[in-house]
């Protein structure tokens, strides 16, 4: 294998040709494949690493690289490791998918089902209730309300957590405010289940939603209307000739964007029904992680299969929210 | 047609009450039990040790993050503009990656790496360094996660402010004026985007008050781990505490997103461009 490597490299570079002859002599090859670069041990080789590692772009890339590797790097790539590895029936490790066909048992499958069904639903009812407010917004044409409408969303779509659920359950819950003024009791309406996480998730999937589309529908350009008036279109043929072509994929990565946001959330889920109400793979992760022995290892190939996820939705928003981009320039 | 106008409105004003309604009522149930004005749930403030061990725990974390997240970022940004443009993408994408791995997951990954380190034995450095991490009266292991699950926001203000100004050419004037690479940066580039750093803070701040997953995930006692605690009983007072968080929150990611556009010098060129054609246009009306 390395004998045609060899040759490649030495025949541009002759003066290397020695070198890497004897080391190729006394090693049977194996260390001859960098021949156009000294050995690894030679002063020649690590001339210049010294300075580079004291430049000063070095210097300042470290310390978030450390960060960033020791907080986040080694940390999800040992939960992937810890996912993946199994015991074996003689007590070694070995490398198998145990842990994530562990998934299908129990609660967590359960789990799996209700995050996908809550983040659905949930994303669902933003996208349509985002993209018509943001709609109705452009609709107005107040740069007043614009901004106020982009600060506001900014601040909501970062809203979540303890305090959330606890205004929700102030409001929403069994002895809550609104709910005994509506006396939604009697509709069988709970907070503590998958409605009243639909509910919550509104909070900050909405604004989300409104974040994203709203700069489409600003953007629709009035030239682009005025063509459409004067070529004798109708305001119903400018949005489904127009309009919707170009914002469609800006509002399906919307959605999917809430999607992900739904799927992720944790905290305000965690307040709000405790631990095992309502089995969700955030909730799951979380119960698993404070018990010990096998479990831990169930946890990461949950916290795997949620990364996969969550990248997976990234990269679909980026695609769509590109798509649309091309025309709002 | 009007009735068509204010038909507009109906969506706006549904979502903003949606959105004012939770809020007026935890304020009204943490002000007014029974149906009388009493500030009483806030005695927990007082009288609650545990409370102010939490605030101040949450407090130190806050102030360790901004200044490790400062202090790496900017240098870091600084350096990916002047010397190395080809590390750029690799340190945007690095940076964006904790915007899409939800918190929970970095903290299972967490748990697992801490928990190795335990497993090593008394006595050996892999536990001796997840003991210090994991120290109740300062968890650094919160600091460094909490710095990496802000990047993905700061990383792109204080990147999209290096932008906007030239940077390069700010560098050169001042090294032949005799300055030095680090007083550059204090001095000139700082000060030029200020806008970025504001919002940097405090968005550090804001997410560092109300982070629950990690903290409560690694058992530290933050605010919002606390106010889970207390709810089971007494909830009125973590009502109450829950109604100051959110607002504190709120108050400093409005200042962050406001520093974001008003600081920048793009905000301020939008800025000064609407000035300029606002007073256009009011001249080509007045004559």
């Amino acid at each position: 294998m390395s004998l045609p490597v060899t040759q490649a490299g030495a025949a541009p570079a002759p003066h290397t040709q020695t070198g890497a002859e004897s080391g190729g002599a006394e090693t049977g090859g194996a260390t001859a494949s960098p021949a156009q670069r000294p050995s690894l041990f030679s002063r020649a080789r690590w001339q210049g690493v010294g300075s580079a590692l004291r430049s000063p772009a070095t210097l300042s890339l470290l310390p978030l690289g450390l960060i960033l590797l020791l907080f986040f790097i080694v940390p999800i790539v040992g939960m992937a490791i810890i996912a993946i590895t199994v015991t074996t029936q003689d007590g070694g490790t070995g490398v198998g998918m145990d842990n994530f066909l562990a998934l299908n048992r129990g609660s967590h499958s359960a789990a799996i089902v209700n995050s996908v069904q809550v983040s659905l639903v949930g994303s669902a009812i933003a996208a349509v209730v985002g993209t018509l407010t943001s709609f109705c917004i452009a609709q107005i044409r107040s740069e007043k309300l614009d901004s106020v409408v982009a600060v506001f969303t900014s601040v909501l779509a970062n809203d979540g957590g303890a305090p959330l659920a606890f205004s929700f359950i102030v409001t929403l819950g069994n002895a809550g405010v609104i709910f005994g003024m509506l006396n939604l009791g009697a509709t069988g309406f709970s907070l503590y289940s998958w409605q009243g996480l639909v509910v919550m998730y509104q909070y900050f999937l909405i604004p989300t939603m409104i974040m994203v589309s709203l700069p489409t529908f600003v953007g629709l350009r009035k030239e682009w209307r005025e063509a459409n008036a004067a070529l004798g279109g109708s305001a119903s043929t400018f949005w489904r000739r127009v309009g919707l072509p170009i914002a469609a994929p800006a509002l399906l990565g919307g959605w999917i964007l809430c999607f992900g946001a739904a799927f992720a959330t944790h905290a305000s889920a965690a307040v709000l029904i405790g631990a095992g109400g309502y089995p969700l793979i955030p909730l799951n992760i979380g119960d698993l992680l404070g018990q010990a022995g096998d479990s831990q290892q169930v946890a990461m190939a949950l916290g795997v299969t949620m990364v996969v996820i969550a990248v997976v939705t990234l990269f679909a928003f980026n695609r769509l929210q590109s798509r649309s981009a091309r025309w709002m320039r | 047609m009007d009735a068509l106008k204010n038909a507009r409105w109906v969506p706006v004003v549904a979502v903003a009450l949606y959105v004012a309604i939770p809020v007026l009522c935890s304020v009204y149930y943490a002000v007014f039990p029974g149906g009388s004005f009493s500030l009483g749930a806030y005695s927990v403030i007082a009288e609650d040790a545990s409370l102010a061990a939490a605030a101040t725990r949450t407090l130190s974390i806050t102030a360790l993050t901004i200044v490790t997240l400062v202090v790496t970022l900017v240098p870091a940004l600084v350096a990916v503009h002047l010397w190395a443009p080809k590390l750029r993408p690799i340190l945007e994408i690095l940076c964006t990656l904790p915007l899409v791995v939800p918190p929970i997951a970095i903290a299972a990954g967490v748990v697992a790496l801490l928990g190795w380190g335990a497993r090593q034995g008394r006595g050996s450095l892999p536990n001796a360094i997840s003991q210090f991490l994991q120290n109740p009266d300062l968890p650094l292991i919160l600091v460094g996660t909490y710095v990496v699950l802000c990047l993905p926001f700061t990383f792109r203000s204080i990147d999209a402010g290096l932008r906007t100004i030239p940077l390069k050419a700010m560098v050169e004037g001042s090294a032949i004026l005799g300055s030095s690479t680090f007083g550059t940066i204090f001095r000139v580039v700082i000060p030029n985007i200020r806008g970025s750093m504001l919002f940097s803070v405090f968005f550090a701040v804001a997410l560092c008050f109300g982070e629950y997953s990690l903290a409560a995930t690694l058992s530290q006692q933050t605010i919002p781990v606390w106010l889970d605690d207390v709810s089971s009983n007494n909830f009125r007072a973590s009502v109450a505490i829950a109604v100051l968080l959110n607002l504190t929150t709120w108050a400093l990611l409005f200042v962050a997103t406001l520093s974001a556009g008003r600081f920048s010098p793009a905000g301020r060129a939008v800025r000064a461009e609407k000035t300029l054609q606002k007073k256009t246009t009011q001249k080509a009306l007045a004559s």
